[in-house]
């Protein structure tokens, strides 16, 4: 029997997440819940997908479709409710990140699973692109030593709508920035204090933007930097640096690109022609496809999902102290 | 008029590189070298045309107009002290200015009292790009500034500069002015508070390898600052000098070393950047010669320019010792 998905949230990942479930043997995407429900109609009409009904109201999809998978990609302040509903009726789960736009909500999750009892797995994505992987893997096999420094930084233009609201994503250092805090924590151990700078002008104003500088000192003695911007209009960019005592990492998406595409004419009338950058990989190889597929193996195999909850937990509160040391100027233990 | 040059040491490496501008220079007369070690000053003396004198007052015996000051970080403030006492009227001192702020402090006093020039070797300010990006920040197209991301990483130096006596510290004094200067340079605005990250995970010595930065300027901008010595004995080049600048109106990413062939060398099995952008050290001189002539510089950074981008350097060992920002 294939496992049966309700996914919640028809925005940008919810989008990226039913492309990568059909193409998951062994699952059926069901219901797709969002608010307005015309987005959830239009989704499922844009892309064909054969079964799955529009809702606005989860407890009615829990309640006619009888989902075995509850995947939750709606704004991040609501996805501890969502948590709680989906783990109080028994599913497996899977959460976008971050986990909760605040500790007590990350709290309230955590709790409900391990209460329930039911597999959760968040989506740390990043862990799954392959550079990540791969650094976290060599990291790990000695191929700098002794860490000593680490460098992050993770920017793009500012997305606008809800993500504006700070109350709602908590910015560039909770919104963006938690995939790198979650990488960090991942290979590099527990973190013991943050300080942080940031600066923000919202999306109201003409041009929009949000960033911040974040020294982290882990537990281990490695020194930490992080950068999380909305502010870099030409795109997105991802790099890192790790170095240590025999060696050093790096990567930049920038020097990346294995396809670079110049056109004598553009394409779209009045588009100037552009220059179009690739990185693409095998579709096997799709970082999203890799993550929900591996909490798919999870449940099949009957293991513990590779992320798990309190990892996600953790990173928010890392996030979290960084906001909260880029408010008052303090250092903040975790 | 040609303006009568020495140089007292060659301690510091970067004096080659004035040598090298000294020789170059059309407008210079370049009267000699003076340092403890006879062998390797008579050799750059004999490579760059120019004499080598032992004892260091009959250098300065020589009518000069200008001294530049190469030796290690603790012995600036001697140095300077025989310049002045000599009668020279213009000096360039490498950076860091000194070892200690009290050291600075005294050297600002002295040339003050007794009319002298002081200029700190802060070659940075000649990079194009940085001159570009200066203009680009001048012309507000980048609209109000509101952060700098800096580094300033490097190789492992050794000798002297891990001698804490000479030098007064390890990376973090090493590599803080640099930048720190560019930041002030750049936005016209004075350090106000600075956090540090210190430690020593590259080389496990008692001297610190590694700094984390965060400084806050008088303006509201925040800047963090990377002067670690964490490039690797393969890597291919020394180190760098970034920084992102983020404004209202846009990011500028300045890369001061990008202009570099790569080459993949057999012989030593190592790859190279062989840079081929301009030389900051001839504009420097240039400037420190216009000085010399007694007309004004353009860019040249004063002994104070010097002493403010050593107190970040202070405020950061004091904060490291501290685990709290530092109010300067």
């Amino acid at each position: 029997m294939p496992y049966r998905v309700a996914l919640i949230g028809a925005g940008g990942m919810g989008r990226i997440h039913l492309r990568c479930w059909s193409a998951i043997p062994d699952v059926d995407v069901v219901a797709i819940i969002a608010e307005p429900i015309e987005s959830a109609q239009s989704l499922i009409k844009q892309t064909g997908i054969v079964g799955a009904r529009a809702y606005q109201s989860f407890d009615a999809a829990l309640h006619d479709c009888n989902p075995d998978i509850v995947d939750i990609c709606s704004p991040t302040a609501t996805h501890a409710d969502y948590v709680v509903q989906a783990a109080a009726a028994g599913k497996a789960l899977f959460v976008e990140k971050p986990l909760g736009r605040t500790l007590v909500d990350c709290d309230r999750a955590v709790a409900a699973v391990e209460q329930a009892g039911v597999p959760a797995m968040a989506g740390h994505v990043v862990r799954y692109f392959p550079a990540y992987a791969q650094a976290k893997r060599s990291v790990d096999a000695g191929a700098v030593g002794i860490p000593a420094t680490v460098r992050v930084s993770r920017v793009c233009r500012h997305p606008g709508k809800w993500y504006g609201d700070h109350a709602l994503s908590g910015g560039a250092l909770l919104d963006l920035s938690i995939h790198d805090f979650d990488w960090l924590l991942w290979t590099f151990g527990q973190v013991d204090h943050v300080y942080a700078r940031s600066v923000s002008q919202p999306p109201a104003g003409v041009l929009p933007l949000d960033y911040a500088l974040v020294t982290l000192r882990f537990k281990s003695g490695v020194i930490g930097h992080l950068t999380g911007s909305w502010a870099h209009s030409a795109g997105f960019r991802t790099t890192f640096e790790i170095a240590g005592d025999t060696g050093l990492i790096d990567h930049d998406s920038a020097r990346t690109s294995t396809l670079s595409v110049q056109l004598q004419k553009p394409t779209t009338p009045n588009v100037p022609a552009t220059l179009q950058k690739e990185s693409p990989l095998a579709p096997a190889d799709d970082p999203y496809f890799q993550e929900l597929k591996s909490f798919v193996d999870s449940l099949k195999n009957g293991e513990n999902p590779p992320v798990t909850l309190q990892e996600a937990h953790n990173a928010v509160r890392v996030a979290l102290a960084a906001i909260e040391s880029a408010k008052s100027g303090k250092v903040i233990h975790i | 008029m040609s303006p009568r040059i020495g140089i007292v040491s060659l301690a510091h490496m970067h004096a080659y590189g004035y040598l090298t501008a000294l020789t170059r220079s059309t407008s210079a007369t370049f009267v000699g070298i003076t340092d403890p070690d006879g062998g390797r000053a008579q050799k750059a003396a004999t490579d760059h045309g120019t004499r080598f004198f032992e004892n260091p007052a009959d250098l300065l015996a020589q009518n000069l107009d200008g001294v530049i000051i190469t030796s290690e970080n603790a012995n600036h403030r001697r140095d300077l002290e025989l310049c002045v006492a000599a009668g020279v009227k213009n000096i360039l001192c490498e950076k860091p200015i000194a070892a200690t702020i009290h050291d600075a402090q005294a050297m600002l006093d002295l040339c003050a009292r007794s009319e002298v020039n002081l200029a700190t070797a802060f070659p940075c300010r000649y990079s194009p790009a940085f001159i570009r990006l200066r203009e680009q920040v001048a012309s507000g197209v980048l609209g109000q500034i509101l952060a700098i991301r800096g580094t300033n990483r490097g190789s492992m130096p050794g000798g002297w500069f891990v001698d804490t006596e000479l030098s007064g510290g390890g990376a973090v004094i090493d590599h803080t002015v640099h930048v720190a200067d560019l930041n002030r340079y750049l936005l016209g605005s004075e350090a106000t508070e600075v956090y540090a990250e210190i430690g020593n995970g590259f080389y496990h010595q008692s001297w610190e390898d590694t700094g984390f930065l965060n400084i806050s300027y008088s303006n509201g901008v925040f800047a963090t600052l990377d002067t670690s010595w964490s490039r690797p004995k393969t890597y291919p080049t020394w180190g760098d000098v970034t920084m992102q600048v983020v404004g209202t109106g846009g990011c500028a990413d300045f890369d001061m070393t990008a202009q570099f062939l790569l080459q993949y060398d057999d012989a030593a099995n190592r790859v190279h950047q062989l840079g081929w952008g301009s030389d900051l050290d001839a504009g420097m001189i240039a400037d420190f010669l216009t000085l010399c002539r007694g007309e004004k510089p353009i860019s040249l950074a004063t002994g104070f320019d010097g002493l403010m981008a050593l107190r970040v350097a202070a405020a950061a060992y004091e904060s490291a010792k501290a685990g709290q920002p530092i109010t300067l």
